[in-house]
């Protein structure tokens, strides 16, 4: 395991420029994921780093060693590729043991690992089977199989459950966990699945449309204290209310047109924050108490009407539509079979929320 | 309603009237020739008695050194023809398919270019180059590289050169199209396990380009072996092929019956072939099922291997 850097890397296709002066750290022995949305650059990245494509400009260390212009085989970098990229005319023990052969290695040898290898991914049972009578779910394990046989510094994984049913790819994504647990590779998971991205990662990096790293975190931090609106946003989902910031005297108010002033938190480090900025407060849904009474005990409180109910099992979404027009999502957990309290399309609700609870972005 | 019964019998069965045109063809043009030539090789008109009007006489006649000579020369010259024109061919399906990504319709062109032009204008346009006040000749001549002009054409020199020239556009075609589908991510995931280029080559791109490679060699070796305008043409009439023989039988000796025999015994030699070749490819394509090595058999699995559930 070793880590990987990338310093001021710079990509382009046919002048149109992909990644622009992106600089990462992924470090080393962690399961590290990278997320944004589809055609942002990240599949580019990662050929970046396993060297399908060279960088224009900028360098890449494997741990401490220049890998920029490295042949692709003198790399110690692995690939998951997305549709797995089996060898089609050859079968799962073969397709394994590739890299294996190409080392020249005793025969002896390469029995022992691909047996070993296959057993970790529960394929022993399909050793001799051709690639196309394997189902997805054993083709993505042929494919990871195949990679980490050569014991590379890092795995890099591109999308790989992308063609896998849900059930499936839950299922998947616990044994990857356990897998780096037990290889201690460093993993780099490039998806466009916030789920998987949360479930998976140690330390993720959100990369937005234009291929620049907004955040690098982990999970747990890049959720509840998302940087950027585009963050906010793109990992689970928000509400976003646009208002001008008030500092005046020791309180710290948010004022929003159509819905009056609400007590905000603002951490010290958001220098950009000053008395009159304009700026956007995202709420996650989950941390706004939706109620028909009164409650007491909260820093802020809006009343809306509800639109529409959606129904999830674990929890239900109320979408309130509040006096400036805006929709505001509500998630409550079906914590009882008869609840006390039932709302219904058209009442009038009172939303509750803790200033700590809510962050304050950059508009 | 009767008249919308008729109108779906002729729906259900549009398909057999789309292809009767191609039926009737085939039927007409080579099933009955086909079976015409097959009866003809039987028969004798000339037999002392009636009941011996079947015979197997042409086919035995055929048995001589001067008839297995000709047959194995055209084996052997379809044989090499097919083999040189894949040699020379697989680079240039290669470059063209996977290298050239600027300029690739340009070289496709020149490379269909020969298919507009009529054979028998090409073979006429290689007399230019070989003959004896040929171009090579000409420019050799000039630069004093040798006294006398060589004897270039109107031998089995020029035969197989034009043999591989007239052909090679059949070797390219497919392998171009079989290589220009390979998936490039296999051979980005070979050289990221570690393979070089020589090894991805052999390994992957190679192996998958064997469809490409039969279908070539067949388009080749298949219509050379009965080629007959260029040996007629460029062979100097010194040299008999499978062809040649043919024509010389129906055409100037008129010994029809021989002729027939000859097309029939010829043919069979070739399917032979044909299978054999099959044969060989299927073997070749066919996903390793079993063990690829041979002291590792299911038997010799680790137990704890086998009894997992």
């Amino acid at each position: 395991m070793r880590s990987i850097r990338l310093e001021n890397i710079t990509k382009k296709f046919d002048g149109e420029v992909i990644i622009d002066n992106l600089s990462l750290t992924i470090p080393s022995g962690k399961f590290f994921a990278l997320l944004g949305p589809s055609g942002g650059g990240k599949t580019t990245l990662l050929r970046l780093i396993a060297g399908f494509d060279q960088v224009d400009s900028g360098t890449i260390f494997l741990g401490n060693q220049d890998i920029t212009h490295a042949p692709i085989n003198e790399r110690r970098v692995n690939t998951v590729f997305q549709n797995y990229a089996l060898f089609p005319h050859m079968n799962v023990f073969d397709n394994v043991a590739y890299g294996l052969k190409i080392k020249r290695l005793d025969k002896d040898v390469i029995e022992q690992r691909v047996i070993k290898i296959l057993k970790t991914v529960h394929l022993e049972k399909h050793i001799y089977k051709s690639i196309t009578q394997l189902s997805g779910g054993q083709q993505q394990r042929v494919a990871l199989a195949r990679a980490i046989i050569n014991e590379p510094e890092v795995l890099l994984l591109d999308e790989p459950l992308a063609a896998l049913d849900l059930k499936l790819r839950e299922r998947m994504l616990i044994e990857l966990i356990e897998l780096q647990d037990t290889l201690k590779t460093t993993f780099v998971y490039v998806t466009h699945d916030q789920f998987e991205a949360l479930t998976v990662a140690d330390y993720m990096a959100i990369m937005n449309q234009d291929g620049q790293i907004e955040q690098v975190n982990t999970p747990k931090q890049v959720y509840e204290f998302p940087v950027s609106t585009f963050v906010a946003n793109f990992v689970g989902t928000t509400n976003l209310l646009n208002g001008t910031l008030q500092l005046k005297d020791a309180s710290q108010k948010l004022a929003i047109d159509g819905l009056g002033q609400f007590e905000v938190a603002v951490s010290s480090d958001k220098s950009w924050a000053s008395d009159g900025s304009a700026v956007s407060l995202s709420i996650r849904p989950e941390k706004i108490d939706i109620s028909k009474k009164e409650e007491a005990g909260f820093s802020n409180h809006l009343k809306g009407i509800v639109q529409s109910i959606v129904y999830h099992g674990r929890s239900t979404q109320y979408n309130v539509r509040v006096s400036n027009g805006q929709l505001l999502q509500v998630f409550e957990q079906n914590e009882e079979h008869f609840p006390q309290e039932v709302i219904e399309y058209d009442d009038e609700v009172n939303l509750y929320w803790q200033k700590e609870n809510a962050v304050l972005l950059e508009k | 309603m009767k008249k919308n019964d008729l109108k779906n019998a002729l729906k259900r069965e549009a398909p057999f009237f789309m292809i009767m045109p191609a039926l009737i063809w085939q039927v007409l043009f080579f099933f009955v020739p086909f079976f015409i030539i097959l009866g003809l090789s039987f028969v004798t008109f000339y037999g002392p008695v009636i009941g011996q009007i079947v015979t197997f006489n042409y086919y035995l006649s055929l048995c001589d050194n001067a008839h297995v000579r000709i047959v194995a020369r055209s084996l052997i010259f379809a044989v090499l023809n097919a083999i040189f024109c894949l040699i020379c061919a697989y680079p240039v399906a290669y470059f063209l398919a996977r290298r050239i990504t600027r300029w690739k319709n340009f070289f496709l062109f020149f490379l269909i270019l020969p298919f507009w032009t009529n054979m028998l204008i090409q073979i006429h346009a290689w007399f230019f180059i070989l003959e004896r006040n040929g171009l090579i000749n000409t420019i050799l001549l000039k630069l004093g590289i040798i006294t006398t002009p060589l004897h270039l054409a109107n031998n089995i020199g020029s035969v197989f050169l034009l043999m591989v020239y007239c052909y090679m556009p059949f070797m390219i075609m497919p392998l171009y199209s079989i290589l220009e589908k390979l998936d490039q991510r296999l051979i980005e995931s070979s050289y990221d396990l570690g393979a070089n280029n020589w090894q991805t080559f052999f390994n992957v791109t190679l192996p998958l380009s064997l469809p490409g490679i039969k279908t070539g060699l067949f388009l080749v070796f298949v219509p050379s072996f009965g080629e007959f305008v260029i040996p007629a043409l460029m062979g100097g009439s010194k040299h008999m092929f499978v062809g040649s023989l043919i024509s010389h039988y129906f055409l100037m000796a008129f010994d029809v019956q021989k002729g027939a025999a000859f097309t029939i015994a010829s043919g069979l030699v070739l399917l032979l072939v044909f299978v054999l070749c099959n044969w060989f490819f299927s073997k070749k394509m066919r996903t390793t099922k079993g063990p690829s090595y041979a002291a590792f058999t299911p038997e010799s699995l680790p137990s704890d291997v086998n009894s997992g559930e």
